[in-house]
């Protein structure tokens, strides 16, 4: 008896929690079909004319292309730096590893301000600040930790056994990489994707300091929240939100893989 | 005369200040199947690993076919080895890991494949060529990696333990597809294990390792009645070894006063005895007679039964001498059935002088 109670309550804790976390994000969703220009009880009448707005104007269309190209290239980028810096760990010992991998893993501890305005001053200095560009490495920076993270939790599961296995069957360092290492790593690999490419899609501080005139869209959010209350902002915020929680979802699936299902028979 | 395929010449490996391989001098022959034994940190893996190049020995030289192989990467190597893990690729299915070595070596697909199914045949997966690594079961992954260690036919083939993972039955069947293999193929296998049984069944040559250094090398036989030191005779078979110093010598025979009594054994021929010097017999186990009535024979001795132990078909008895000396007896189960044992109970053992093997140095 007291175990279905307890098994109740914890259930109700898990329910509020939900609704802590999700009912902001739910409110934005349905403000941005809501006809009244202000957020306000009682709802007016259900309207698309909101994403009409933002569908037709091309600052927003300029934004997301620019956090398309970013997160996508940042999520390249740093899925790659991550896969080295975890195959290193996994491969090599060497003298001050402890120290390479702390040096690694830095970045999310340093505050994203503080981050930002670093970034800004080296990149200016080196006369690349203010691009796209400048955003993707200032992003895959930021990003490179989680994945290799991601990455180095999996290769940590291999049998050390696999690749000496490969070189001993005739594949050279190089082959043994591409038919052993990466097809073991790829669903860490996938999830390490989707994972840089939702932090570098819903990333404000650092893109603000260094995009420039290239906004991307949490930057094109403030800008248009600090002119006007309109609820084309719902709008933008049900895409994003809509864009990170698939990336997200995604990440995790691949992330929860134990990776052996086998290929299927040529 | 051409050098042995294999060979060792004075080979050192060190990790560090440690020593796991201590200047090794070894040959094997085209064709052997030599097993290397000893316990877990002889050294006997990383002497396995040097040949198949995942290690680089210190200094000396390893030699395959006259040719100095010290630097050749394991990829450029034609020593495929079988793993104690097995370390069959997860992601790919049956054939596709027979098919690897193949594959790596850049033959076209469907000659691989034709190969690769011909080795599948040959050790009777053939039906689960498309299954997964995970739905097999131990013996069928077992010749997965044989069928994948073999299909690239090479002249020498390494394994590491490989039946260690596997229960009793099965690694009895086991051995027996491994030596019917080795015999049909005709090449060279090296075999490292812990297990005398696996070593004995099945190599014609057996090297004994302790702490980096080979002790002994031989014949199964050799190994078992001609142990070349104590620690041989401790770790082969169950064997008594009894201290002693050399009281009585004629031609052809010898008396040695040990912990049992006066025992009379028949004088090696190979080697210089003095009275007064300090010697070690080996009794084996298996050599000793047992009786509950006072039999004829030079070397007896009442004893007491202290325990029995029974494995299968043979018993090993442990019995206690009135000096306090304990010593072994295993007899086959039949045997022992006709003698009625009683616990505590007074028996007689014997043994012949020529059963009596006296240690080397």
């Amino acid at each position: 008896m007291s175990d279905r109670l307890i098994k109740w309550l914890l259930w109700c804790y898990l329910g509020l929690l939900l609704v802590f976390v999700f009912s902001p994000i739910l409110t934005s969703v349905i403000f941005s079909f809501n006809s009244d220009r202000f957020p306000t009880i009682p709802l007016g009448s259900f309207t698309l004319k909101w994403y009409q707005t933002i569908f037709d104007d091309p600052d927003v269309w300029s934004a997301a292309r620019t956090s398309i190209f970013v997160s996508l290239c940042t999520a390249t980028l740093a899925t790659f730096i991550g896969f080295c810096t975890a195959y290193t760990d996994y491969r090599y010992g060497f003298r001050f590893k402890g120290a390479y991998l702390a040096l690694a893993l830095l970045p999310p501890t340093i505050p994203l301000i503080i981050m930002a305005l670093a970034m800004l001053a080296w990149l200016s200095k080196l006369g690349i600040s203010g691009r796209a560009w400048s955003v993707v490495i200032a992003h895959t920076v930021l990003c490179a930790p989680f994945a290799m993270g991601i990455i180095r939790l999996r290769l940590q599961q291999i049998d050390p056994d696999l690749e000496s296995a490969a070189w001993n069957l005739g594949a050279s360092e190089w082959s043994a990489m591409k038919t052993i290492i990466v097809p073991f790593a790829r669903p860490a690999l996938i999830s390490a994707f989707c994972l840089t490419m939702a932090v570098s899609f819903d990333e404000f501080a650092v893109a603000w300091f260094v995009a420039g005139l290239n906004k991307t869209i949490p930057v094109l959010i403030l800008e248009v929240l600090q002119g006007t209350t309109d609820p084309q902002i719902y709008a933008i915020g049900t895409f994003v939100f809509l864009t990170s929680i698939t990336l997200v979802i995604i990440a995790q699936v691949f992330f929860m893989t134990r990776g052996r299902k086998p290929t299927a028979p040529a | 005369m051409a050098e042995p395929q294999i060979v060792f010449d004075n080979v050192m490996k060190r990790f560090g200040d440690a020593v796991a391989v201590d200047r090794m001098q070894l040959e094997v022959a085209e064709g052997e199947f030599l097993a290397i034994m000893g316990s877990s940190g002889c050294g006997k893996t990383t002497t396995l690993r040097m040949l198949a190049g995942l290690e680089t020995p210190t200094e000396g030289e390893i030699r395959l076919n006259g040719q100095r192989i010290n630097e050749l990467k394991p990829s450029e190597r034609e020593t495929p080895m079988v793993w104690q893990s097995l370390a069959l690729f997860p992601f790919l299915n049956v054939i596709e890991n027979v098919e690897y070595g193949l594959r790596m070596r850049g033959v076209e697909a469907d000659e691989r494949k034709r190969r690769a199914r011909l080795w599948l045949e040959r050790m009777e997966i053939a039906e689960f060529e498309t299954r997964a690594i995970d739905q097999l079961s131990g013996g069928q992954k077992q010749r997965v990696a044989l069928a994948r260690a073999l299909v690239t036919e090479p002249p020498v083939l390494l394994l590491d333990e490989p039946l260690s993972a596997l229960d009793a039955n099965l690694v009895v069947r086991m051995q027996g597809v491994l030596s019917r293999l080795q015999k049909e193929l005709g090449i060279t296998f090296v075999y490292v294990t812990h297990s005398q049984s696996e070593a004995f069944a099945m190599a014609d040559r057996v090297v004994i390792m302790s702490k980096g250094r080979i002790e002994q090398v031989g014949t199964p036989r050799e190994v078992y009645r001609q142990p070349a030191s104590r620690f041989v005779a401790e770790f082969v078979g169950s064997n008594n070894i009894l201290s002693g110093t050399v009281n009585n010598l004629q031609s052809g025979e010898l008396v040695v006063d040990t912990g049992l009594g006066p025992v009379a054994a028949v004088r090696p021929d190979d080697r210089e005895l003095t009275r007064g010097q300090a010697v070690e017999l080996v009794l084996s186990a298996d050599n000793l007679e047992l009786s509950t009535t006072e039999p004829d024979s030079v070397n007896r001795v009442a004893c007491k039964l202290v325990s029995e132990e029974f494995i299968g078909t043979v018993v090993t008895l442990l019995v206690e001498s009135p000096g306090g000396v304990e010593l072994r007896i295993q007899k086959q189960q039949r045997d022992i059935d006709q003698v009625s044992l009683e616990e505590d109970m007074p028996l007689w053992v014997s043994w012949s002088p020529s059963s009596v093997y006296v240690l080397p140095g």
